[in-house]
């Protein structure tokens, strides 16, 4: 391969990481839909995966966390009452949401028995076994 | 008082907090081409996303954007050169300590890390002296040059989130600060509109947390080895 050839390919990765980077970091706010990714976190223990969630506004009573895969869950939760953007201040954009929702791909494969969650103080904590 | 974006948002959460409560006017701004090209509008009117704020004798820096990894040596380098020059008799920064079980913890609790042992006589109680263990970013390297130019500095470091904005963490920070400068900051605002903060720092976070990683905080939860 020559060396113009190889300096285009790694700039086209580096370009294309660039990208995913950009989607990961991008708002999670999807007025489409109307709902809201919430940040999470993922944290693999020896035998659960433990997954959070900050979920400010959330309804305690409407949290469904779902195994959709082996190795992913969904978590779709309603918020207390809408919220609009214009509550928080951006004017330029329209958008209401109720939803909080991610599906979330796990590190090792997991159960959905025995699975638990909680929420308090608006974090949701979900336990997840891992498959042995 | 320094206030950048880091664990949980505290120090931008409390840092606001204290601007708006005694009423400090915008007095300059930090610019860098290191910075991302980004400007924020409040008011209608672009601004910097790294303010300075002022009033008397106290100097607010507030930051409503990530700090890039690459800007954290250069950034800490010139606030404190500045803070130096400018003749400041102390520099509070004000931070997140991540711990994994913060949902269980009602009160979270205040460390310090001081550029000299003498400066806990300055803490009044309102925080407890971080003895060992590892500071990473724009406020480790803030404390280490002005230990070494003698330039009193104190982290104040609460019990935090480590990636989700927390609001209650910076009312305990701010009551530190409190203390610590005889200011009577009003931190139930704070609490009643946590739900508020906590999804509008949202975006903040997000990005804050991924320049977090690429500056290893997580080596904050290391433990400390025996030698020092």
């Amino acid at each position: 391969m020559s060396k113009e050839r190889r300096k285009s390919n790694f700039s086209d990765y580096l370009r294309r990481t660039e990208q995913i980077a950009e989607k990961t970091l991008a708002s999670g706010w999807n007025e489409t839909a109307s709902s809201i990714e919430p940040l999470s976190d993922i944290i693999l223990g020896a035998a659960e995966v433990v997954v959070t969630m900050d979920l400010p506004y959330v309804d305690p009573n409407a949290v469904q966390v779902k195994v959709i895969a082996d190795d992913t869950i969904e978590v779709r939760a309603k918020t207390k009452h809408k919220i609009s953007l214009n509550d928080l201040g951006v004017k330029h954009r329209k958008g209401e949401f109720n939803l909080y929702h991610a599906v979330l791909h796990m590190p090792v494969p997991v159960n959905e028995e025995g699975m638990m969650h909680k929420l308090k103080r608006g974090v949701l904590e979900i336990h997840l076994p891992r498959q042995t | 008082m320094n206030g950048l974006p880091d664990v949980g948002l505290v120090g931008v959460v409390a840092g606001s907090q204290i601007v708006s409560s005694i009423g400090m006017k915008e007095i300059g701004s930090i610019e860098s081409e290191l910075f991302p090209p980004l400007v924020v509008l409040h008011g209608g009117v672009p601004k910097s996303p790294i303010r300075i704020y002022g009033k008397e004798s106290l100097v607010v820096i507030i930051g409503e954007t990530a700090i890039p990894a690459g800007a954290v040596y250069p950034i800490a380098e010139a606030i404190v050169d500045w803070a130096s020059s400018a003749g400041a008799g102390l520099i509070l920064s004000i931070g997140g300590m991540a711990v994994q079980n913060r949902q269980d913890i009602e009160s979270p609790k205040v460390f310090a890390a001081l550029s000299d042992k003498k400066l806990s006589k300055l803490l009044n109680g309102s925080a407890e002296v971080l003895g060992e263990g590892y500071i990473v970013g724009t406020y480790a390297l803030m404390l280490k040059r002005c230990a070494e130019i003698g330039l009193p500095a104190i982290a104040l470091l609460t019990q935090s989130y480590y990636n989700y904005p927390d609001p209650e963490a910076a009312a305990a920070a701010v009551e530190s600060v409190n203390k610590i400068l005889g200011l009577k900051v009003n931190t139930s605002e704070l609490l009643r509109k946590g739900e508020e903060i906590r999804l509008r720092s949202k975006d903040v976070m997000k990005r804050t947390q991924a320049e977090m990683v690429r500056i290893n905080k997580g080596q904050e939860y290391d433990v400390p080895p025996l030698y020092g």
